[in-house]
């Protein structure tokens, strides 16, 4: 395998909004806890606190019961309003498992709003992916495509 | 959690083998013996043994002695581990993303 890029999440969306109105929604803690849980059936549990400085860091809580919570801790790496933000990511699940990722966000000004892209790296996901792309194996082959594609 | 993934790095320098990974594929199409193995693989039962040490402290293979040979056979509870990450944040990112063009869309009709 000699692509790089794909061993990497990358998701990218047009945002209806300019890109200081998205960097602000997307950083401050109580739009946060407004918009993921916008679309939620059941919102359950949404904690966010925000310390937005380089070094700084934003803790989220999220799950549908308190037995049950998801939790992210992101520290800012780099700052740079409305454009970009680069963060090192640990999350964590109920049950207890962590994995720390590099995350980096730019925030760009487009024809109908502002075209974000989340670029997330540091997954050991390249052997996995040398593997799974020659053998499918305990059916994962389906779903790392379906994450690749996303 | 830093034993979580010492475990995963373990899978993942597995898997980084050419020769591992050939035994993982042979192991998918069912238990093989050390023997059955090392035949095909070209090598001798030390060296198969050694790959399938490292196999089976990464959690990839699980190994059952029976009678005089040892049997080995996938288990794939690691790797299923790194998948649960990559979907984790997948519908991390998906909802942010949702929630994000939801809220403006929403602001934008409330105020058109």
């Amino acid at each position: 395998m000699t692509d790089t890029q794909t061993h990497d999440l990358r998701m990218t969306r047009l945002i209806p909004a300019t890109p200081d109105e998205v960097f602000d929604a997307y950083t401050d803690a109580e739009k946060q806890k407004v918009w993921f849980s916008l679309l939620s059936d059941e919102p359950g549990i949404v904690e966010i606190d925000v310390d937005l400085r380089v070094g700084g860091i934003q803790h989220a809580k999220w799950g549908p019961s308190p037995d049950r919570l998801f939790w992210e801790d992101q520290t800012f790496l780099e700052i740079d309003r409305p454009h970009r933000l680069v963060t090192s990511s640990t999350g964590g699940t109920p049950d207890g498992d962590t994995m720390t990722t590099t995350i980096e966000i730019t925030f760009e000004e487009a024809a109908g709003g502002t075209l974000m892209t989340v670029f997330q790296s540091g997954f050991p996901t390249e052997e996995m992916r040398d593997f799974f792309s020659t053998y499918a194996w305990v059916g994962a082959f389906d779903r790392i495509t379906a994450f690749f594609a996303g | 959690m830093v034993q979580q993934a010492a475990v995963l790095d373990r899978a993942f320098a597995a898997l980084s083998d050419a020769t591992r990974r050939d035994i993982l594929t042979r192991l998918g199409e069912g238990p093989a013996t050390i023997g059955e193995l090392a035949g095909p693989a070209g090598m001798t039962l030390t060296g198969l043994k050694k790959h399938v040490q490292v196999l089976e402290d990464a959690g990839l293979v699980v190994t059952e002695k029976i009678g005089r040979s040892r049997q080995c056979r996938l288990g794939g509870e690691r790797l299923d581990d790194a998948m649960a990450w990559l979907t984790f944040y997948q519908r991390l990112w998906e909802r942010r993303l949702d929630g994000l063009e939801a809220y403006f869309t929403l602001q934008k009709g409330l105020t058109e």
